[in-house]
């Protein structure tokens, strides 16, 4: 019974971690343009695309294939960025949530055009498994993790220590008075868009392999899986979505276990609200951010 | 400024009002030529567009191979797709505007059930024939021919046949008895399992744990570690194709692998499923409606050809929308007219050649459709006998 | 009205008088297929009028308007098969279910801020589908709710049925309309004056005291009325019921009607509701490129038109009022 639960609760960790690299990205984005990204898993996509091309394609091996994945992604986002999300700075909230609405179905079915809608079987990564303390699971997923915690180590040390960290910063809690003192706003903007799109598209290269199976509409489940993680996590709070994406990693596994998998969908939603009747501003404060 | 008109926002108006104008004009003509028109509802946008389009592949596919031989009768094919995207009010939306604007007298769909419910009513209405190749609910047939509404057949089995045999076989040959549930979350994974507990009395066995998996789903560890503690000998699976490597894969980290078999649907028997897992693959049982190693001329070469033109491996839902538009032009054909209700005629009385043996269609209007019973030896499908049994309808 | 400078003589009422003559005519004017496209934008524009109260007026994002279609659509569905009970029972009922189910929602959702807010909403659609799926001894599951009889009206001798599409087309125009006149009548009350205060800042309207609070969560429950009334509506025009209709997409699509259209007018959603179900129609042309073209054209909408198109309308109807 205690090592079932033991057992569960690494599993979610382990789920929590592709949660976390993809909705971390998500979070930042928020904080310095104040908008719902409706097409964050739309990045993951293409990183999960771009890597089966890699493979497919041109015969690439796996780790290369992960580069160009988020290399792909890096341009189509700094491009995006460049036309839509800088004109999004000090928009309404209305005007966000229809742009990135419909950036995500360009991207989305521009994918299935190209592509073709049929899902695809991604070959390559380190799928065979291996067993740590009596816990099996895939080589990749070790790697998944290590990569997960790296990428928080180095957000972390980004936005305290760098001069463009910093200037992310002061973007998500003042962007007038960055203009005043001389930061450019649309720059630091465009870079952290394109920062969170390649943190997604990592997340859907890294993933690839374990979910076999890489398709033009596979980025919407995503989106909706991180909305209420960046919300619990504090919106831009990149620490909060950390354990936010551990929370909700756990408490779907746990769910899983106990009542049942349909219901595995909406223990995000339902996690979301139970936490904002206590904590409305999500358990970690935005005040903090980053 | 926002209340100050530019000539160029006019413009910007007028482009936008023209575009939606063309619901308007461009009426087609029926086909003067004499081609044969066949509409093809499924989803080609969004997620779901990952099940459309191997349907459109399909029916594009056979369409090629009856127009390269002829046609019918000397008249071409052409498929007209109209995009449903997996939800009833698109899915209506296509079809009315296949059958009115692309003047189709045949329409082939839709993939999801709570679409094909949707359709049934307006193919009635517009006495349109509407031959459904890939929804699972029995409702579509309880209400189809002698249920009420004439114009709708389906080539696509039913479950009750299907979850009988899988269990009988799991049952008595392998002597499982007691099983964890893990099928998709709609109309197929739950009917399916619905059907089995019928059964479940006949054959002493119980059903320990029961999930079922949304569309999409990618992370199986927790419930597959739950089903390995559970004491269930088997994993009952009415699953998706794309679905079942995940599984499959997921089942090898777990330990769940070689343990206990997967029993019931979800192209287990695919060359591409069993290379992603083998060791999870052996030992599992399958009634599949086709299979893509099956032993004959016609579907080898189907397979080869979807191969050589799309670049992928095809699916069952490439081969039934194959077959169906197949077995729709020998519709056509036995009638000798592209009169609806002659073509109607002819598909209740067709004695159709598939791939996989004789399709005959039942007062209901549903096909009765050979499927085969298989096994994974090896790393590949063997063949452990025929499915088949008429279906029981409830009576009304 | 004496300071603005004429161009003309005011057109407005021969303009409105036109515009209803066209909507009576219509049936013989278009083609079944478009005349459906007419009334999936009719049923769309109720749902999107509830939105509007929300968004438009009262200043709070939501994406919960799927959740109570759907329920809508259920209690509907439930009402005709079981009980056989008439379309107009069964529209009020939907209406009046899908409202009190917003109160126990909206009372823990409206205490959050702006973007906490819509991700709640958002959970509702998607906890709406799980309970649409499980809750299969009344919903039969993913099986649906299918033959939904036709709107019945049991009216003594006088008794009809609305089985046509022509006949569908009046009813949905008549729905939308008594809507329209429902919605103009909140809008210009006090109420709907308080309402905008609070969009506009929300301290300052509490300051000058209107019960921010109260009216958040009345606006909250009519909006999702309207919501269960659209629902209703588009379950008897589809005599199907599943999971599906609590879906994401439907949302999205109420929120593109009213943002796009322009969020706080009637006209602006009214226009928006055609427009956009028009143009997804229209575009089924190019079949592969349907959804790219969709996406780019929103992309256009917002950065061309950031305030929808209200503006342009008001505009227009000033113009066609005479006035330069």
């Amino acid at each position: 019974m205690f090592w079932t639960l033991v057992e569960q609760v690494l599993n979610g960790i382990v789920s929590g971690s592709v949660y976390a690299i993809v909705a971390v990205g998500m979070t930042m984005i928020f904080g310095v343009l104040r908008a719902i990204n409706f097409a964050h898993g739309e990045y993951y996509m293409l990183g999960a695309f771009g890597a089966w091309v890699a493979v497919e394609y041109i015969d690439l091996p796996y780790p290369a294939a992960v580069v160009i994945g988020i290399l792909v992604t890096a341009l189509i986002a700094l491009a995006v960025g460049w036309l839509i999300m800088q004109r999004i700075v000090g928009a309404t909230a209305e005007t966000g949530v229809l742009a990135t609405l419909g950036v995500a179905l360009v991207l989305q079915n521009a994918v299935i055009f190209i592509f073709g809608g049929s899902y695809k079987y991604f070959n390559g990564g380190y799928i065979e498994p291996v067993t740590i303390f009596g816990f099996m699971l895939a080589e990749q997923r070790v790697l998944i993790i290590i990569v997960c915690v790296l990428v928080f180590l180095a957000l972390e040390a980004m936005v305290k220590l760098t001069w463009a960290g910093k200037a992310m910063r002061a973007v998500s809690q003042n962007p007038l008075c960055c203009e005043v003192v001389g930061i450019d706003v649309g720059k630091v903007v465009l870079q952290t868009f394109a920062l969170g799109a390649c943190l997604a598209a990592l997340s859907g290269a890294l993933t690839a392999p374990v979910n076999v199976t890489v398709y033009g509409g596979m980025g919407e489940i995503i989106t909706f899986k991180t909305l209420p993680i960046i919300i619990m996590g504090g919106l831009g709070n990149v620490r909060g979505t950390f354990f936010a994406a551990m929370i909700l990693g756990v408490a779907e596994s746990l769910v899983a276990t106990y009542i049942g998998l349909q219901y595995r969908d909406t223990v995000g939603f339902a996690t979301l609200m139970l936490v904002l009747m206590w904590r409305p501003h999500g358990l970690f404060s935005t005040r903090a951010r980053f | 400024m926002a209340f100050h008109i530019h000539r160029r926002s006019l413009l910007a108006m007028a482009g936008i009002a023209g575009a939606a104008a063309v619901v308007g004009p461009a009426r087609a003509h029926r086909a003067e030529d004499g081609t044969i028109r066949i509409g093809l509802v499924a989803p080609m946008s969004g997620p779901n567009a990952r099940y459309g389009s191997f349907s459109l592949r399909g029916a594009q596919l056979a369409a090629k191979e009856i127009n390269d031989a002829g046609g019918v009768g000397g008249r071409k094919i052409t498929i007209i797709p109209g995009d449903s995207q997996g939800t009833p009010t698109e899915g209506v939306s296509a079809l009315r505007r296949l059958i009115e604007r692309d003047k189709v007298d045949y329409v082939i769909g839709d993939v999801t059930s709570g679409v094909t419910l949707a359709l049934q009513p307006i193919a009635e209405e517009a006495n349109v024939l509407l031959l459904n190749a890939a929804s699972s609910n029995p409702t579509i047939t309880y209400r189809a021919g002698k249920g009420g509404m004439k114009w709708t057949y389906r080539n696509y089995p039913t479950d009750e046949v299907r979850a009988l045999v899988v269990l009988k076989y799991a049952a008595e040959q392998r002597k499982l008895t007691k099983f964890s549930v893990l099928s998709v979350d709609s109309d197929y994974g739950r009917g399916a399992i619905a059907f089995t507990k019928k059964y479940l009395p006949r054959f002493n066995a119980s059903i320990v744990t029961e999930d079922y998996y949304k569309e999409g789903e990618v992370d199986f560890r927790s419930v597959l570690a739950k089903i390995r503690d559970s004491g269930a000998q088997g994993i009952l699976m009415y699953g998706l194709a794309d679905t079942t490597p995940i599984i499959a894969r997921q089942m090898i980290e777990t330990g769940v692998a070689g343990k206990l078999p997967l029993i019931g649907n979800g192209e287990f028997n695919a060359e591409v499923t069993i290379k992603a897992a083998p060791r999870a693959l052996e030992g599992a049982i399958e009634a599949a409606a086709w299979l893509p190693a099956w032993d004959n001329p016609r579907s080898k070469a189907f397979v080869a050809k979807f191969a050589a033109e799309y670049r992928e491996s095809a699916n069952n839902h490439a081969y039934v929308h194959w077959e169906t538009t197949h077995l729709l032009a020998k519709g056509v054909a036995a009638a000798g007219s592209v009169d609806r209700l002659k073509v109607r005629d002819a598909l209740s009385s067709i004695k159709y050649e598939s791939a996989m043996g004789e399709v005959t269609f039942d007062d209901h209007n549903q096909a009765r459709l050979p499927m085969v019973l298989l096994q994974i030896e090896n790393g590949a499908p063997s063949i452990k006998g025929a499915v088949s049994g008429e279906i029981e309808y409830p009576r009304t | 009205m004496s300071t603005v400078a004429r161009n003309g003589r005011d057109l407005r009422l021969p303009f409105v008088a036109v515009l209803a003559a066209l909507a009576a005519s219509l049936p013989w004017l278009l083609g079944s297929y478009e005349l459906h496209a007419v009334i999936v934008a009719l049923t769309f524009l109720l749902p999107a009028y509830g939105l509007n109260l929300l968004v438009g007026y009262t200043g709070l994002l939501s994406l919960a308007q799927a959740a109570f279609f759907g329920i809508g659509a259920y209690v509907t569905a439930l009402l005709a098969i079981h009980f056989q009970t008439p379309f107009i029972v069964n529209l009020l009922a939907s209406g009046l279910i899908a409202g009190l189910i917003a109160f126990p929602l909206g009372v823990p959702a409206l205490r959050l801020r702006a973007t906490s807010f819509v991700m709640c909403t958002l959970g509702f659609v998607i906890i709406g589908q799980a309970i649409a799926k499980n809750w299969i001894s009344v919903t039969r599951g993913d099986m649906g709710l299918e033959s939904i009889p036709r709107p019945s009206f049991p009216l003594g001798p006088f008794s009809f049925t609305v089985s046509t599409t022509t006949g569908f087309y009046y009813l949905s125009l008549v729905i939308a309309a008594v809507a329209t006149l429902a919605v103009w009548l909140i809008v210009r009350s006090p109420a709907g004056r308080n309402m905008v205060a609070i969009r506009e800042n929300e301290t300052l309207a509490e300051s000058l005291g209107v019960p921010a609070w109260r009216y958040k969560i009345i606006v909250f429950m009519i909006g999702a009325a309207f919501g269960g009334l659209g629902g209703a509506l588009h379950a008897h025009y589809l005599t199907v019921v599943t999971p599906l209709t609590f879906q994401m997409q439907y949302s999205t699509t109420m929120l593109v009607i009213v943002l796009g259209g322009g969020p706080g007018t009637i006209s602006g959603v009214i226009f928006g509701s055609f427009l956009f179900v028009g143009l997804s129609e229209a575009l089924r042309v190019a079949p592969e490129l349907r959804m790219i073209a969709y996406g780019l054209c929103l992309l256009a909408i917002v950065f061309r038109f950031p305030r929808g198109f209200a503006p342009l309308i008001d505009r227009a109807w000033r113009w066609i009022g005479g006035e330069r």
